[in-house]
């Protein structure tokens, strides 16, 4: 891995880590615990079909491990943890069958996989299923939410054009 | 390839059918009017809502910290206070019969309806 390469991770880490502090502050806009809009798979998508599975889990394990101790929180590291590799998991296939037109198809499927592992968590350390009502709702957010950071994703490969 | 057109209504059909459950869910009511304050995976108070003739409430301490402030009224139960940064649990309101448990997150406390014995978990 060349200096460049290190560079320009870590600028996508950084960007990642902004837009994961800055989305942290808003204020929820549904009472339901776990919706957001889930900024940072943007860069996410992007790592994935710009420089492929190795360097988007290094990108999301620092932004989730920087993102938890800037926030403070380790419960929400556990969350983000296992949603974020569950997440990284399926874009890996996705990467495989998606033509370029079809790259917002990755954060849509990415979202609603990073919901499914949060809910896996959340029944693990509450170790109650009542927990699991929850999975419709969040998954339908994880569709809405997908669909905007995919095409943010998209535009951006499109527009970025490999300069980044 | 899998086409564009595919890909569209395949997630168009998902997002329909997860929202008709969604609604299935949120708008359902289950049987049974006992509650359980549930911390770390552990029941820590078990209330019988039809049997609450005052108001009252107590404070839930997280086990990291920080404290949940639980009101009780006749038939129905809430977060009324939180110190957590987002507090959720707070602005999801009122439990009365609804499969849908109040959930804070960082302080793991779950307040959730008891299942009548031998029922689903989501009935109806």
């Amino acid at each position: 891995m060349n200096t460049k390469h290190v560079a320009r991770l870590a600028l996508l880490t950084t960007i990642a880590l902004i837009l994961f502090t800055v989305e942290a502050q808003l204020p929820p806009l549904v009472p339901i615990p776990g919706v957001k809009l889930g900024l940072a798979n943007i860069v996410t998508v992007y790592a994935m079909f710009r420089y492929g599975p190795r360097d988007a889990l290094l990108i999301l394990l620092a932004r989730v491990f920087l993102g938890s101790v800037f926030a403070g929180a380790m419960m929400a590291f556990l969350f983000s943890l296992c949603g974020g590799l569950l997440c990284w998991l399926i874009m890996i296939p996705l990467r495989r069958i998606l033509t370029e037109k079809q790259i917002w198809v990755c954060g849509v499927i990415g979202a609603v996989f990073h919901n499914i592992g949060q809910i896996i968590v959340c029944v693990g350390i509450y170790r109650t299923t009542a927990v699991l009502v929850y999975l419709p709702v969040l998954m339908l957010s994880g569709i809405l939410t997908g669909l905007f950071t995919g095409f943010a994703a998209y535009f951006l490969l499109k527009w970025l054009n490999g300069r980044l | 390839m899998i086409k564009t057109r595919t890909w569209v209504i395949c997630i168009a059909a998902a997002a329909v059918m997860l929202a008709a459950l969604s609604l299935l869910l949120l708008t359902s009511r289950k049987d049974g009017t006992v509650v359980q304050v549930i911390q770390d995976g552990t029941v820590i108070r078990e209330i019988d809502l039809s049997r609450v003739s005052q108001e009252y409430s107590f404070e839930v301490e997280g086990p990291e910290g920080g404290s949940n402030t639980v009101l009780v009224q006749p038939g129905r139960i809430c977060i009324s206070e939180a110190d957590c940064p987002d507090r959720t649990c707070v602005h999801q309101g009122w439990l009365t019969d609804q499969p849908v448990p109040i959930v804070c997150l960082p302080h793991r406390l779950v307040i959730a309806l008891k299942d009548p014995a031998g029922s689903d978990t989501v009935s109806r």
